[in-house]
């Protein structure tokens, strides 16, 4: 009984690769692997629209320069359904924002992982985040 | 005598055009048909075909589906946030990390049918597998994936130009997919609607009438209904011959049955026969469930920065090499 368990348990990585697993474009063909970011800044703007959210971040370099990035998250239909809005985020938040690079050197980038200034990873479903989805399960 | 003889006859008539037994406890329109309106959700973790895993299993127990339930959550939320794992490697990472969690909304459980969860989406052939695919097919469904060159928009998946949802959401045959699967349905007397939340594709099914001329193309193929009983029985034909289900061509047919089980599901059932595609035709079926509206708006051509991006990757690429 134990090794049965054992067995369905093992192929749960079977599953999930053979899920439909298909996104609005390949990742890899926007942004470059090899040009990671790392991004200490302030939302400025929050587009919830489709096919994926932008979140607008203004980054201050050492030498006081001031950069607006553009990060790119999923489909904000879900969001919305688990009770994100655009305030979730409001302008004015500081964020860190690690991802990778647009292709074409723009200041575009993808958003890995977008962490809130008390440690909360935003996008991180796992972590628990408040909204009504987190709380219903 | 011969009233009784009528009165038998009546009622052998009455058996011979009586349609299915009516399913009771069913919502139905004022023309007595079963009411499929309502919004509704495909979201499982059923794969379409059966892992290989679990061969020659095509359900599983409560007890243990909750064990692949349990695991499938857990490696989702341990991937993520991480540039690399299963899942963001099938939509094309390549090492740049995907979507996070939390925007991805595939279901969490395995679907139920008949009070028993499956393991595949496909229930003919009984392996859960799609047929043998021809040779055209295999290549049709490899270019698919990576998905043509960077020359010109019009070279790009339709899925990335916004004018099909992607992994056949709309179908047919309608897909449970990532996120977004969500469906509004309107029905009158005359049409059946289907509005599909991803890239808000909208299917119109025509009651009682004939299929369009052959050479009326649509990229979701024309959709004609009617009523088997309490099933509402959808036929299409008509693709576009750049619609691809998986390698299928232009003379892609697809048979759909919709029954209202209960008042909380639609049993979908989908037949897809593609002789220059599949060696034979093939069945899936899954529930769609009850789900709170309402559906949100999808306006992607409008937003989709994510396409100049891409091109414009590959113009720098092209500029670098030449430099």
């Amino acid at each position: 009984m134990k090794t049965k368990t054992f067995t369905v348990a093992a192929c749960a990585t079977l599953i999930l690769g053979a899920a439909p697993a298909w996104a609005h474009h390949a990742f890899a063909a926007e942004f470059d692997a090899k040009r990671p970011v790392h991004l200490v800044g302030v939302v400025s703007k929050v587009e919830l629209i489709n096919p994926h959210a932008w979140i607008h971040v203004d980054v201050t370099g050492p030498d006081g320069k001031v950069t607006s990035w553009m990060v790119e998250a999923g489909s904000p239909n879900v969001l919305l359904r688990r009770g994100f809005t655009k305030a979730t985020v409001a302008p004015g938040t500081p964020v860190v924002v690690e991802g990778y690079q647009s292709k074409d050197g723009s200041l575009r980038a993808n958003g890995k992982d977008i962490t809130l200034p008390d440690g909360r990873k935003l996008f991180l479903g796992s972590s628990g985040t408040g909204a009504p989805y987190d709380q219903k399960k | 005598m011969c009233y009784r003889f009528l009165a038998s006859l009546g009622a052998l008539c009455v058996l011979l055009v009586a349609p299915m037994p009516a399913q009771t406890g069913v919502p139905r329109t004022p023309d007595g048909h079963p009411d499929l309106q309502g919004t509704w959700t495909n979201a499982t973790v059923t794969p379409l075909e059966r892992p290989a895993a679990l061969a020659g299993k095509a359900t599983l127990t409560d007890a243990e589906a909750r064990v692949l339930e349990t695991k499938s959550a857990d490696e989702l939320a341990e991937a993520d946030g991480k540039s690399e794992g299963p899942l963001l490697t099938a939509t094309g990472s390549a090492g740049t990390g995907g979507y996070n969690a939390l925007f991805l909304d595939r279901g969490s459980e395995f679907a139920r049918v008949d009070g028993v969860k499956r393991t595949s989406l496909i229930i003919d052939p009984p392996d859960g597998k799609v047929p043998r695919m021809s040779a055209d097919a295999g290549r049709r469904l490899a270019a698919s994936y990576t998905g043509g060159s960077f020359d010109s928009v019009k070279d790009r998946p339709l899925s990335e130009r916004c004018i099909l949802g992607f992994g056949s959401t709309a179908g047919p045959p309608m897909l449970p997919v990532l996120y977004n699967n969500n469906y509004q349905i309107v029905q009158t007397p005359d049409n059946v609607l289907i509005l599909v939340e991803m890239v808000h594709d909208a299917r119109i099914i025509r009651m009682n009438a004939q299929h369009a001329a052959p050479d009326v193309r649509q990229w979701l193929g024309d959709s004609v209904g009617h009523w088997d009983g309490d099933t509402l029985v959808v036929d299409t034909t008509n693709f576009t011959d750049r619609t691809r289900f998986r390698g299928s061509t232009a003379n892609l047919h697809v048979v759909e049955r919709f029954t209202r089980t209960d008042a909380g599901t639609i049993l979908y059932r989908a037949t897809i026969e593609d002789p220059a595609a599949f060696a034979k035709p093939w069945t899936i079926e899954y529930p769609f469930v009850a789900t709170k509206g309402p559906i949100y708006e999808y306006a992607c051509h409008e937003g989709n920065y994510s396409l100049v991006d891409i091109l414009g990757g590959a113009r720098k690429k092209e500029a670098d090499a030449g430099r």
